[in-house]
């Protein structure tokens, strides 16, 4: 049985995209079969990402409509054959996914994959829900700053009500916390949340802590998923992500500062 | 015929009670939103028996219904002396025509605005006790922003945490076994022994009995262990353990 898992946020911007990819492929590296879908109907950001936007012919609606199947719509990743992309449509509305043909969609691919991997539009509205309805875990990705994680407490709150877990009373959604662009640096300048405040807040287990990162932006204008920077600490952190999603218990690393040398201190570097 | 799953029994209730002066329906709804706008939170799902006995002239009962619910009143039904053909009519609408009981049975003590009233038919009258006695409502689990969980005619436990953003309200009392970031309104139908107890105090809005506070007015007992009652129809808190 496929794991389901949604990678949400509530508010945009906060790296679901960005984690979706790296999750995705590093589960993928590891001998795992990985579908990626991009719920974010309108937009379509993951295949970009991915480095797969010049292959899309069909995508997820036209999947649900019926006018592609999923083997026409499916992009197999280049890099690494265990793991395909199922892109949004960028000219439909949110409104073209529907609860019954997407269940269906997920039902298919649970058959022949270990991972669906759902990038989740921002908001709450009906992309949003959509993307979290059949899902078996969340990683709710979160940004240490109070509206952040607002919202993140608000889509955990979804979870535990609107997904067909919920409307089943089947199991909760097993939720995972994911704080993204963290900056030790101003933790400790107060100008950010700690980690222990956000896991105080919203107590939901942490899954990883990802550093803000240089490599994160060079990674996407690449569209090579920051996971393969291997050298890099956001590159790093997502790996030990994937080592803890597949049972690992792995040291949370990058959550203070670099202490600097003494020539960058004098030179501000 | 005693049924395994459902027992019927008369008690009585201590309802407020809407006196009517005005037909028209304008009028009533300019007046009770400048009501509900003192204490919101006093007002809200409170049950409402509408008394019509001083119209004289004829009344949209439907609209009356619909107006108390609208402004978030929970409807009960209507009273008042009036003849039986207007109660009939009030009954062939579909709505329940509530007597007020005895008055040997009210309970002296009560406010000129509530009375006690009994649904005809209950079998049994008690008085309408002093100080309510109401049973738990449990909520195992964070109650996260945007949720929002009412005990009615119950007292409410939380064991987790209340967000920012989430809002629990009880006719009785609350209480918090984690911290209370949200909003809190306790005895929200009109208590005023009701009580809040919370593990951590950060809450957006405590009210009891209609009377509220926000986050600035609990400085004293910010981010510990408190406790919040009514004295003297004041807030006050105090150092829980
Ligand atoms: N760890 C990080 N360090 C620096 N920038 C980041 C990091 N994670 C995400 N970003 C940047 O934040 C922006 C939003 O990321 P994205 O993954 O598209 O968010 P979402 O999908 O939640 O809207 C992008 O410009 C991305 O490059
Ligand atoms: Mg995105």
């Amino acid at each position: 049985m496929a794991r389901i898992i949604v990678v949400t946020s509530g508010k945009g911007g906060v790296g679901k995209t960005t984690s979706s990819a790296a999750i995705g492929l590093g589960l993928a590296l590891k001998g795992n079969k990985v579908v990626l879908i991009d719920f974010d109907i309108g937009l379509r950001n993951l295949d970009l990402i991915m480095g797969c936007e010049r292959r899309v012919v069909y995508d997820f609606v036209n999947v649900i409509n019926g006018e592609a199947t999923l083997n026409q719509a499916l992009i197999k990743d280049k890099r690494v054959s265990s793991l395909s992309v199922l892109p949004a449509s960028q000219t439909r509305d949110k409104d073209a996914l529907n609860k019954e043909n997407v269940g269906k969609v997920l039902e298919e691919l649970g058959k022949s994959y270990d991972f669906i991997v759902c990038d989740s539009p921002a908001g709450i509205e009906a992309g949003a829900m959509m993307a979290l309805y059949y899902a078996d875990e969340a990683i709710v990705t979160t940004n240490p700053e109070v509206s952040s994680v607002r919202d993140s407490d608000r889509i955990l709150g979804m979870l535990a009500s609107r997904s067909r877990r919920a409307e089943l009373g089947l199991e909760p959604i097993k939720e995972h916390l994911l704080l993204t662009r963290y900056s030790p640096k101003r933790v400790a300048e107060g100008e950010m949340l700690s980690v222990e405040d956000v896991e105080d807040i919203l107590s939901i287990p942490l899954l990883g802590v990802i550093p803000e990162s240089q490599a994160v932006l060079k990674a996407s204008n690449a569209g090579e998923p920051v996971i393969l920077d291997t050298d890099s600490d956001a590159g790093q952190a997502y790996q030990d992500v994937v080592d803890r999603l597949l049972g690992d218990t792995v040291d949370f690393r990058f959550l203070v500062a670099e202490k600097k040398g003494i020539f960058s201190r004098m030179f501000g570097g | 015929m005693a049924f395994a799953s459902i027992e019927f029994k008369g008690s009585s209730f201590t309802l407020s009670v809407l006196q009517l002066k005005t037909s028209l329906l304008v009028d009533i709804r300019a007046d009770l939103t400048k009501k509900i706008a003192q204490a919101p939170d006093f007002f809200y799902l409170v049950p409402l028996v509408i008394n019509i006995e001083k119209i004289n002239d004829s009344i949209d009962y439907q609209a009356v219904k619909l107006l108390i619910e609208e402004l978030n009143f929970t409807f009960v039904g209507f009273t008042g002396s009036v003849d039986k053909e207007q109660r009939q009519l009030i009954r062939e609408l579909g709505f329940s025509f509530v007597n007020t009981a005895r008055a040997s049975t009210t309970n002296g003590t009560s406010k000129k605005t509530t009375a006690a009233v009994v649904v005809e038919k209950a079998e049994k009258i008690d008085s309408a006790p002093q100080r309510q006695l109401y049973t738990d409502k449990v909520h195992r689990g964070q109650i996260r922003s945007g949720q929002q969980i009412y005990a009615k005619n119950q007292n409410l436990v939380v064991i987790g945490s209340v967000s920012a953003g989430a809002e629990v309200i009880a006719d009785g009392n609350i209480h918090v076994y984690g911290a209370l970031r949200g909003r809190a309104i306790a005895g929200a139908t009109g208590h005023i022994h009701a009580q809040i107890y919370c593990q951590n105090l950060e809450a957006e809005l405590v009210s009891i009995n209609g009377n509220y506070w926000l986050s600035e007015s609990m400085e004293d007992h910010w981010g510990s262990p408190a406790h919040i009652n009514l004295t003297d129809n004041e807030l006050t808190s105090a150092k829980l353990i």
